[in-house]
């Protein structure tokens, strides 16, 4: 009798161990066995095609000395920063307007999140037309300077990119926010009502508080996608003028493929890699903590 | 039950992803329903004209299909096509960089013995040698459509202001001058899209870089400082004639507004004459060989070779591949694809009678001719974006002497680095 109830317990259907199975085998030969051969590359100087040799951490530590990854670096934080920071602060205006009571909330919503339909190399060729062709026109006609050139031909190219990231990007913010705004409890408002919270003071205390959970992940999020930037750029300028708008992944593509240095920009994958990986596990830990905190 | 559902349609839906995917891959390698080849054309212009000439040439083979593949970045696609080793059986593709590269990896057939390589143009022959690895005197690749880089002019404007074509530099810059007190737009650049700003700079540097540069450069003997300081001056006097958005201005936006006659004068090749044409059939344009030297001896067409036939090794199919070759070279079909292209023939014989571009066409029939002095620089080196970094500076107001001693230090140093066998 006691021998038999154990055996009675692993009630768990097999045909999720085979699709489990299927599955990860699936997984990984086409996504671990792929990376891990990107790593092993890193380590030898093959250009793509032909014969190679191990170079041991010569890729690596000329990284270090590389101009080009330098700049492309430094471009690709400034704008992963100055993005994430404005898609998640509109972001959060925009679902607390649309989670008020206002009229035609729901067709709103459908507006704001269309752009995330789009896949980013249409929205940059759009954009490249509107920057191109209809700012420039608009700032002849009134007459600022400013505007009357092809913003993406200038050293400010990087507002041009970050706007249209901020476009596209918004939607999805927005939509986590607003889930997350609905699971807060309307008890906690008629709370903050009779002890006169209100305003931005009910927003600071009790709304933002409570929204940690949805704060956390679209940090994360933002941050991970906007260090790996690659579509937009690629759809209005390419990585100029100049070098000014390379951002990592436009480099490692761009020099891998183009140039000749694949082992050299596996490396580099295999370092922006690890950077995301670091920088992603740093915010967790932080907004988690404060999760606790708040918690 | 609605799990297991979902979990059986997810696993199902990737198997079949993973075999169909299988299946479209292996499906090149079967030659059961005849023969099947794959023409792959690194220029996308001239997909049409090429299928034109694939479907004449299955009114003499039937059972033959040829494949026309001509993507985007196409340079790029074929290398990564190389890493995997999944080459097509033909290849069309300039006589750059990137031919070298396949080239110098050994995936192509030597087709030097072949009948139609005497009826070749010595110069466009050189010329693929010059870019085989080691100069190796070799047809791995057959000349067959060139190209000429120059001053594209608006005829009727030129007419209007009573402009003789200039010979010089000097009178170059006279012309400029006229046409910018006339009020009219002297220059048309499109330096949005970087590789428009290699024109100028190519018909300048092979006007004026010293005869060996390029292979001294490359063995180490000689800097671009030093050597590259007039080019640079030049390239950035021109600068002065362009119009206010040089650097917003998109190469098809570009080609639109030259058509409608909002620029006299645009610096670029034969390969955008047909856009000018397609935008505004009444445009009367022309080229002349851009004057960057006060010698006129030393004033060359820039012209390389825009497109190479060459048979990969390997190919299943290689006889029907050589056929096919031989096939395009014939003068009758040569004479179809460059009056289809407005471009010029590698082939002996064949001439452009295109009166858009019969200004340069007595030089290249003389000979005088220089390649693109970017054909040789390693692919690794992107000098469109050091010459568009040059012209960033440049709407920024740097000082000249300051802007160039930096590109040209710049220039070096990206050399350097792509450099590497």
């Amino acid at each position: 009798m006691k021998n038999k109830a154990p055996r009675k317990k692993p009630a768990v259907n097999r045909v999720y161990y085979i699709y489990v199975g299927i599955l990860a085998v699936l997984f990984f030969t086409f996504h671990t066995i792929p990376f891990l051969k990107g790593v092993l590359y890193s380590f030898t100087d093959w250009r793509g095609y032909g014969e190679w040799n191990f170079v041991g951490l010569r890729n690596y530590i000329h990284m270090f000395s590389d101009v080009d990854t330098g700049n492309a670096y430094l471009f690709t934080f400034k704008f992963a920063v100055i993005t994430t920071i404005l898609v998640n602060v509109i972001s959060l205006i925009l679902a607390c307007a649309l989670n008020a009571k206002i009229k035609f909330k729901n067709t709103i919503k459908a507006f704001y999140f269309l752009p995330y339909m789009l896949g980013s190399l249409i929205v940059g060729f759009i954009f490249n037309y509107i920057f191109a062709n209809l700012i420039p026109q608009l700032g002849k006609g009134i007459g600022i300077k400013a505007l009357s050139v092809n913003i993406l031909g200038t050293n400010h190219a990087i507002w041009g990119i970050v706007a249209v990231s901020l476009w596209i990007g918004c939607a999805f913010n927005t939509l986590i926010y607003i889930a997350g705004l609905q699971s807060i409890d309307t008890d906690v408002y008629e709370a903050a009502d009779l002890d006169g919270a209100t305003g931005f003071k009910r927003f600071s205390k009790i709304t933002f508080p409570l929204l940690a959970p949805s704060f956390t992940i679209n940090m994360v999020l933002s941050a991970k996608g906007y260090l790996m930037v690659y579509d937009q750029i690629m759809a209005m300028t390419e990585g100029g003028p100049g070098t000014s708008t390379t951002s990592i992944a436009v480099l490692i593509y761009k020099k891998g493929f183009g140039g000749g240095q694949f082992a050299y920009q596996s490396a580099n994958a295999v370092m922006l890699f690890v950077v995301v990986v670091l920088i992603s596990v740093f915010q967790l830990r932080i907004l988690e903590k404060r999760e606790e905190k708040l918690g | 039950m609605n799990k297991k559902l979902i979990c059986t349609l997810m696993a199902g839906t990737l198997l079949v992803g993973t075999v169909t995917g299988c299946g479209s891959s292996s499906e090149g390698d079967s030659s059961a329903k005849g023969t099947e080849l794959e023409l792959f054309s690194s220029k996308a212009e001239n997909k049409d004209i090429l299928q034109k000439l694939v479907d004449k040439f299955n009114e003499t083979h039937e059972d033959v299909t040829i494949k026309i593949t001509a993507p985007a970045d196409a340079g790029t696609v074929l290398k990564t096509r190389m890493a995997k080793n999944d080459m097509p059986d033909i290849v069309a593709m300039g006589g750059d960089n990137n031919y070298t590269e396949v080239e110098s990896a050994g995936m192509l057939v030597d087709l030097s013995n072949e009948n139609y390589i005497s009826n070749i143009q010595e110069s466009y022959l050189q010329m693929v040698y010059d870019v085989n690895k080691d100069k190796e005197e070799k047809v791995y690749g057959v000349p067959y459509a060139t190209n000429a880089s120059g001053v594209i002019y608006n005829v009727d404007k030129f007419k209007e202001y009573g402009i003789e074509i200039p010979k010089t530099w000097d009178e170059f810059i006279d012309v400029l001058e006229k046409l910018q007190d006339a009020g009219e737009q002297p220059l048309l650049m499109t330096y949005k899209d970087a590789w428009t700003s290699n024109c100028p700079w190519n018909s300048i540097a092979s006007d004026l870089a010293p005869e060996s540069f390029n292979d001294d450069r490359k063995a180490g003997k000689t800097t671009f400082v030093g050597t590259h300081e007039e080019i640079s001056e030049k390239y950035l006097k021109l600068l002065d004639y362009a119009q206010d958005d040089f650097m917003g201005l998109t190469y098809d936006d570009g080609n639109k507004a030259f058509s409608n006659g909002e620029a006299a004068m645009i610096i670029n090749g034969n390969w955008a004459v047909n856009q000018y044409k397609n935008a505004n059939t009444d445009i009367n344009v022309d080229m002349f060989a851009f004057p960057a030297s006060n010698d006129e001896s030393q004033n060359y067409v820039t012209s390389g070779v825009d497109v190479l036939l060459g048979v990969c090794k390997d190919s299943a199919n290689e006889e029907v591949a050589k056929e096919f070759v031989s096939f395009m070279l014939e003068p009758e079909n040569a004479k179809m694809y460059i009056d289809d292209q407005f471009a010029f023939s590698a082939v002996k014989g064949v001439e452009q009678e295109n009166e858009t571009v019969a200004g340069v066409k007595e030089d290249i029939a003389a000979g005088k001719v220089a390649n693109f002095p970017d054909h040789y620089y390693p692919s690794g080196f992107d000098m469109s974006a050091l010459l568009t970094e040059m012209c960033l500076n440049y709407t920024n107001g740097m000082d000249n002497e300051e802007n160039i001693n930096q590109f040209l230090a710049q220039c070096d140093e990206k050399y350097d680095i792509a450099n590497v066998d």
